[in-house]
């Protein structure tokens, strides 16, 4: 062989190694990769037992559903609760309680007094003032009345949204009680402030001291514990703890203290307690618990109508992609579960609460309902197929 | 016809009172809470009036309560689809054999039915016990309502038999109207 032959058919090999096609090209094309591939299965399960899914979602919904209901309550009454304390107490750092404690009062809006201020003398150095907090009640429905020093003489001030409710505007006059008074409107605070003795003539002797420590013990976490020591009080960073009623009071320390939360934050966190610890709380958590075992009798059922399909894919090395299946599978109940559930909540929020749930809290609680989600979607699918998975090949075949 | 297909839908039941057990416990579960809602109505309102808003957390406790009734109740019509698939070959037979589809469907709908009825009553009956015993043991301050409790049983029997007619309906009927060729042939 010449070697212009052999060139010339070293030329043809190469040319013939080019015009063959690359085998895995042969090989379908998967688009989305293997979750996309995960996905389609489970969606060709879904569309061969459709009722089943539909029943499944149908409970799942509803179970999150009265969770998200009560959530929103609860998350409600958390904004409501750190808002209160906050236009109670403002940024002081000792808020005294009066051993009757006091109440959130729904009809108001805001916090008042149960009692009369604790017979206290502010320590050397410390700032503080006393302040009537208490409810009236006008002819336009209760309204809290906050005497705060500082206040002028004859003047109320109020948000709009009060004012509006009083049928009152800025510099016009407001009857309270025997008392006329000019308004000033500002602020946003639910409660009508006034000078303290005027607050005491209109709502009596009731409400709380507020105080700051002075400059040299700017930045202790003791602070409670200090004023209280001086008035003879006992003293908490804890919201939830209320006063003994035989007592004389209780001081709570509202700075952060050591913890990661401020008082406000506790206190709401109290206040949302409230819900989620009643009867409302526990219903929703049974049906929650309702709503799963839904899902796993949803999945035990659908794992023993394909145990020969399994036992197939066992046998031939594919034990861990039944688990990633059933995965994928009990995601898109769980997703689709709350997306109705929570949408249902809020017509439901929307139909009976009306005044109690705002969409913020709505959002939130369905943004908490979502986190218990992958649990229950892990856990959901891994009890029937752990079952499935711990029977040999062969006798899910022999089926 | 009809009194037939109840005739054979009883004695299915019967065969199958152990696959019935579960959506029985759900739903009787659901019933539980909607009696003592019920029952308890007067502490509730109490605990209601503490939280503020009254009238509506009052209404929203009812309404969660019945919503925990119908998880307990979907669970009857998942049992039904359950039970569908492993009646599937039964149905073919009884298709092929000339049977009507509307026996059929009502001898299908006795299962949930029955598992609603008696879940429910199941349910309604342990928590007028339990109201009953925490009434006497002064558990429950604001007392236990004999009328409250009867309202509970009836809403939570009447919802829970309606609900789960209702959720079964739709796959009993494509089960009942499959052909019956392709019933047979199912694996």
């Amino acid at each position: 062989m010449t070697a212009f032959e052999i060139l010339n058919q070293t030329e043809t090999s190469k040319k013939t190694e080019a015009a063959s096609p690359d085998p895995r090209s042969a090989l379908p094309t998967n688009p989305g990769g293997t979750f996309g591939r995960l996905m389609r299965f489970a969606l060709a399960n879904i569309r061969r037992r459709p009722e089943r899914f539909a029943l499944s979602v149908l409970g799942i919904a509803l179970a999150i559903a009265a969770v998200t209901v009560v959530r929103t309550i609860s998350t409600s009454f958390a904004i409501t609760g750190g808002d209160s304390v906050t236009n109670a107490i403002g940024s002081h750092a000792i808020w005294v309680v009066p051993a009757q404690g006091v109440t959130y009062s729904a009809a108001t809006g805001a916090l008042v007094s149960n009692g009369p201020p604790s017979a206290i003398t502010l320590p050397a150095g410390w700032t503080g003032t006393e302040m009537i907090a208490g409810a009236w009640h006008s002819p336009h429905g209760q309204v809290a009345v906050y005497g705060v020093a500082g206040t002028a003489e004859g003047k109320a001030v109020l948000s709009a949204q009060l004012a509006q409710r009083l049928g009152v505007s800025d510099g016009g006059p407001l009857l309270l009680g025997s008392h006329t008074v000019t308004v000033a409107v500002r602020g946003g605070s639910p409660a009508l402030t006034v000078s303290p003795d005027l607050a005491q003539d209109i709502v009596g002797n009731v409400g709380w001291w507020v105080a700051d420590e002075p400059a040299i013990d700017h930045g202790r976490n003791d602070m409670g514990q200090l004023f209280g020591t001086a008035v003879g009080l006992p003293s908490t960073q804890d919201p939830a703890q209320a006063p003994d009623k035989n007592g004389k009071g209780l001081v709570y320390d509202t700075t952060t203290g050591s913890g990661a939360l401020s008082f406000a934050q506790k206190y709401a966190s109290a206040f949302s307690g409230q819900v989620t610890d009643s009867t409302l709380g526990l219903i929703s958590i049974i049906g929650l618990a309702l709503g799963f075992v839904i899902a796993v009798s949803s999945f035990l059922a659908s794992v023993q109508e394909r145990r020969r399909e399994f036992g197939i894919m066992s046998s031939i090395g594919l034990a861990d992609e039944v688990l990633y299946f059933f995965l994928v599978e009990s995601g898109v109940v769980f997703v689709a579960a709350w997306l109705i559930g929570v949408l249902a909540a809020g017509v439901a929020v929307w139909a009976v609460l009306p005044h109690l749930a705002t969409p913020v809290a709505w959002a939130q609680a369905s943004a908490t309902v979502a986190a218990f989600l992958p649990a229950m979607a892990i856990v959901g699918a891994i009890v029937p197929v752990h079952r499935l998975l711990q029977q040999r090949p062969v006798a899910l075949l022999a089926d | 016809m009809l009194k037939y297909g109840l005739a054979y839908g009883l004695l299915s039941s019967r065969r199958r009172a152990r696959q019935m057990l579960l959506p029985a416990i759900t739903i009787a579960t659901g019933a539980f809470l909607v009696v003592i809602v019920f029952a308890m109505s007067a502490g509730i309102k109490k605990q209601a009036t503490a939280l503020g808003h009254a009238d509506e957390i009052g209404h929203a406790i009812v309404l969660i309560a019945v919503t925990v009734l119908l998880v307990g109740v979907v669970e009857a019509a998942v049992a039904t689809t359950r039970t569908i698939a492993h009646r599937t070959r039964e149905l073919g037979v009884l298709g092929a054999t000339g049977v009507r589809s509307r026996p059929v469907l009502v001898a299908l709908l006795v299962e949930p039915v029955v598992t609603a009825f008696f879940g429910a009553l199941g349910g309604a009956v342990l928590a007028a016990v339990a109201g009953a015993v925490l009434g006497a043991v002064g558990a429950a301050e604001s007392g236990v309502s004999a009328s409250g409790t009867v309202t509970g049983l009836v809403i939570a029997v009447a919802v829970s038999v309606v609900a789960a007619a209702v959720t079964s309906v739709v796959p009993i009927w494509r089960a009942v109207h499959h052909p019956p060729i392709k019933s047979l042939s199912a694996s």
